[in-house]
């Protein structure tokens, strides 16, 4: 199974796993890592390689930072030169859902990471906006 | 054809639509619950969560024919709000051997029998009821929880009072 790790400024990276597994229940060979307001790049260099190696079963893993640019991202491109690792920036909550359920299909590393980019992308939508065509043409 | 029947608060919400569509590959969903079909607004904003490819029906639950969703070839899931639609689906016919207890929520006189299932004394006594009927009850939030069965309900809310 690929592993997934989601690395993020302050809790958001915990909270995202929280609140997925509110919604679909464990979610298995998951890890997050966090940089701190204040915490040496150190610190996170070294929690992010413990996050990967806790996670990867052989299969790879994708790093899901939250900011293109930011800290965590920037560290995560840092160490997919040596490993077997794809880097996704601008992790959100659908994203982070399909990537657990497209763990169980086979296909590559990089074809996953590419998926899961446009798949985080297209569910960023304006809901009042579907809804008020959706109410023009009911399917109910 | 019934592939599950579940009781949920929140009827079409983000454990259905991100964890048990896809793990039931239903093609239709019917939401038996007057409230939600009095209003237009709401019977879009649920059926928007759905994707297209499922059908979705949001009826009054005395108008929802039970009998032929249950005859039919089309795999399905059946949503109700509150244990009391149960019964009274049952007799309409819905042809149900598993009931699912999703989110019932916390309310007064009610009693905790599992993370997210809180049961008043007479919503017990019906699934007991059902039980005794042929149906296996079961309290379960998303597919990768362990579902929890009538019997276990049963002492936990005896233990909780």
């Amino acid at each position: 199974m690929v592993g997934l790790v989601i690395a993020s400024h302050g809790r958001l990276a915990d909270e995202l796993v929280s609140t997925a597994e509110q919604i679909v229940g464990k979610l298995p060979a998951v890890a997050t890592c966090n940089i701190e307001p204040g915490a040496p790049v150190e610190d996170l260099r070294a929690k992010m390689k413990q996050a990967v190696k806790a996670v990867d079963e052989g299969d790879g893993v994708i790093i899901m930072a939250d900011l293109f640019g930011g800290t965590p991202c920037k560290e995560s491109l840092m160490m997919c030169q040596r490993m077997n690792l794809e880097v996704l920036a601008g992790v959100n909550l659908p994203m982070l859902l399909k990537a657990n359920s497209l763990r169980s299909e086979q296909m590559a590393l990089s074809d996953m990471a590419n998926q899961l980019a446009s798949y985080g992308q297209r569910n960023i939508t304006c809901a009042s906006a579907l809804l008020r065509e959706a109410q023009q043409q009911p399917r109910t | 054809m019934i592939t599950l029947v579940r009781v949920d608060n929140r009827l079409i919400h983000g454990q259905v639509v991100e964890a048990w569509l896809p793990h039931l590959k239903v093609s239709r969903v019917v939401v038996a619950d007057d409230e939600a079909a009095s209003s237009p607004l709401i019977r879009a904003a649920m059926a928007l969560a759905v994707q297209s490819a499922i059908e979705v029906q949001i009826l009054p639950l005395a108008q929802v024919d039970f009998a032929a969703l249950s005859k039919d070839g089309v795999r399905t899931l059946v949503l109700l709000r509150d244990v009391a639609s149960v019964p009274f689906a049952f007799q309409a016919g819905l042809a149900m051997d598993q009931l699912n207890l999703g989110n019932v929520h916390f309310g007064t006189g009610r009693r905790q029998v599992s993370p997210s299932v809180f049961l008043a004394e007479g919503e017990l006594q019906a699934l007991q009821q059902l039980s005794a009927q042929g149906v296996r009850v079961e309290a379960r939030a998303v597919p990768a929880e362990k579902s929890v069965d009538l019997p276990d309900l049963t002492e936990r809310w005896s233990k909780a009072g």
